[in-house]
């Protein structure tokens, strides 16, 4: 495996994985990996479809617990066994296919699993609708983002606003980390544009980031390194400024490094 | 984008247009209510509106358990045996001399505690709400008659039949207890965290999963809830007549589950209406009482009472598949190339963009 440095500042470790594995059946879907992740980075994953990307996902997300391996996060050993110890943790997860309630509006789906509530006559606790549809205003337009209906079910949003509650969902905690699986897929270029932008403001804003996408053109507009997968291997980690698309093609396609 | 909408202060617990449609189905009960009148002046009395209230009021109590377990993507078909189980144990407890309050609780701790073998069965064991309850209806029904085959129970004491049969201020106490378990069942399906995460399992359990929400939990206790409402009708109906035995409540889940259907609720899960399932009940109980009024033969009753069941249920298939990509999901359509706006069903794979 090559691990190069995370560039010119010797950056704190967000991340740390070591020999994570995962299997399905006899299917190594996940085979030792280990890297690392540094602060402020944006790191790409890539691979083929199966590559096992998303199931090392689930492993961080805390929603598919591994079979081996460690997960330390700043330094520190966790055990992720659900999706509250992975958001406690301080990981933040975007899960291919969105993992959004159709069914719910925007606020129910941004504050799921983590409403506000308030008392009803002082003692009974019910859920606050104000402050969590304040609050989803206010975190939105921190992004400068407004949608209109936030009181219809997201079914009823395009691609690119359900993306965006999809996103607002994880800056709601204090993340330190974002993982993000596909959040480019189906959007179309204007819409793929605002969230790489959205991808860049949270960068901005310290949170180190995981992004799988299998547009290499996004890839190498935002990542700082690209890490990349074949049949659950880690092949490889490169620094997107030192290599080019062909060699990543290269090494999705063949495993081999060079 | 706009942001007029986000200004407006109604703060919407539900969706709005779940609102309207509840509106919709209470301007049909008026509308049906007034043609009955027309027709047969019989039908308009007070009197009579009571009587259908009163009759509605065990349907009520159970369709809004029932709108949970249906809005969680469930189903109870063992409510009608439940009944029968919960109160021929009961009642040969009082009539035994255990004290009625304590008579009471013990229907109610009876369904809280089938709801949690149940709910257990589904959210652990991974069987089919379906299946699950239809093994439960047998078997409830089956231990009812177990215990007092053939027996008529009769003779509660004034404390117990008050719930079904006392007036207080003009108004039947079943009809005040209905009204309640209405008031309180929509608070907790629109403004608790409990009903959130509900709608949350009913409209997409993993997503739920994922979010956070402790999804067997919320499913156990779905079914909790719906034995303690089970319960709660069970005393009204035992109550009322002042009498049980181990063949009442036979078909009564149909009843309950159309009133839940015809108010609105998806059987795909992930919206419901409480309010709905009301008007629901209520509908039902109108119809009954204007074919009886009417002359109507029972069988021919039941004929019609399947009929309105199929066209709520008809409407309410055509309503889901105005919302296409929920349609196409439900269906596992592969999406169609044409569509002008991105699929957002499962997950869409970019695999043109690799080389
Ligand atoms: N729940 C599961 N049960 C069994 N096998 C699974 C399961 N989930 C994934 N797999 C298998 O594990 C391997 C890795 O799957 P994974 O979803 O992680 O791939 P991926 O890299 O995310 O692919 P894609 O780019 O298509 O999203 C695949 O061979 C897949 O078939
Ligand atoms: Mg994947």
């Amino acid at each position: 495996m090559t691990h190069e440095g995370s560039g010119a500042l010797a950056a704190a470790k967000v991340l740390n994985v070591v020999g994570l594995t995962k299997s399905y059946g006899g299917l190594k879907a996940v085979d030792d990996v280990s890297f690392e992740v540094f602060e402020g980075e944006i790191l790409a994953l890539v691979g083929d479809n199966g590559a096992g990307k998303s199931t090392l996902v689930k492993a961080l997300a805390g929603a598919q617990p591994p079979d081996g391996g460690r997960i330390e996060i700043n330094g520190v050993s966790h055990q992720l066994n659900s999706p509250r110890d992975a958001g406690e943790a301080g990981i933040g997860c975007l899960h291919q296919g969105l993992g959004l309630v159709d069914t719910l509006n925007v606020p129910e789906n941004v504050f799921l699993g983590r409403e506000l509530l308030t008392r009803l006559l002082l003692v009974i606790p019910q859920l606050d609708h104000r402050q969590m549809r304040e609050r989803t205003i206010e975190l939105l337009s921190g992004f400068g983002i407004s949608l209109p209906r936030l009181n219809d079910p997201v079914i009823r949003l395009s691609g690119g606003q359900r993306q965006t509650v999809a996103i607002s969902r994880l800056l709601l905690q204090d993340v330190r980390l974002v993982v993000m699986d596909e959040p480019m897929a189906a959007l179309g270029v204007e819409e793929g544009r605002r969230v790489l932008d959205l991808v860049r403001t949270m960068r901005d804003r310290g949170i180190s980031i995981i992004i799988i996408s299998h547009n290499l053109e996004h890839v190498f507009q935002l990542a700082d390194r690209i890490a990349i997968m074949k049949n659950g291997r880690l092949i490889g980690v490169v620094r997107s400024a030192a290599t080019t698309r062909d060699e990543v093609v290269r090494m999705i396609t063949f495993g081999a490094a060079t | 984008m706009t942001s007029n909408a986000n200004s407006e202060p109604g703060i919407g617990h539900a969706d709005r247009r779940w609102l309207f449609e509840g509106i919709g189905l209470t301007a049909v009960i008026l509308a049906l209510a007034i043609l009955f009148i027309l027709i047969n002046p019989r039908f308009g009395t007070i009197a009579n509106f009571i009587n259908i209230l009163t009759q509605a009021s065990f349907i009520i109590v159970m369709a809004v358990g029932m709108t949970f377990v249906i809005t969680s993507a469930g189903i109870d078909l063992s409510v009608g045996s439940a009944v029968a189980f919960i109160t021929v144990v009961a009642f040969g407890f009082i009539k035994g001399g255990l004290n009625p309050l304590l008579g009471v609780a013990l229907m109610f701790a009876l369904g809280a505690f089938l709801g949690f073998l149940t709910g257990s069965l589904v959210a652990y064991v991974k069987i089919p709400p379906f299946i699950t309850t239809l093994g439960m209806m047998a078997a409830l029904r089956g231990l009812a008659l177990v215990h007092s085959a053939g027996e008529m129970h009769f003779g509660l004491p004034t404390s117990v039949t008050y719930v079904g049969q006392g007036v207080l201020g003009g108004v039947p106490v079943p009809v005040i207890i209905s009204l309640a378990a209405a008031v309180f069942g929509a608070w907790l399906f629109n403004r608790t965290r409990f009903g959130l995460h509900v709608r949350a399992i009913g409209g997409n359990r993993e997503a739920a999963r994922l979010a956070g929400v402790p999804v067997n939990r919320v499913e156990v206790m779905v079914y909790v809830l719906m034995g303690l409402f089970t319960a709660l009708g069970g005393l009204i109906m035992m109550a009322r007549i002042d009498s049980t035995q181990a063949t009442i409540g036979t078909a009564m889940e149909i009843h309950v589950i159309s009133a839940v259907i015809i108010g609105g609720t998806s059987l795909f899960g992930g919206r419901g209406s409480v309010y709905g399932s009301v008007m629901g009940a209520l509908l039902l109980a109108m119809m009954t009482n204007a074919l009886i009024i009417a002359g109507v033969d029972f069988f021919w009753q039941l004929v019609v009472m399947g009929g309105i069941v199929l066209i709520a249920v008809a409407i309410s298939n055509l309503r889901e598949q105005r919302i296409p990509a929920l349609a196409q999901f439900m269906r596992r359509e592969p999406s169609g190339g044409a569509e002008s706006e991105p699929a957002r069903g499962p997950a869409q794979k970019q695999g043109g963009t690799l080389s």
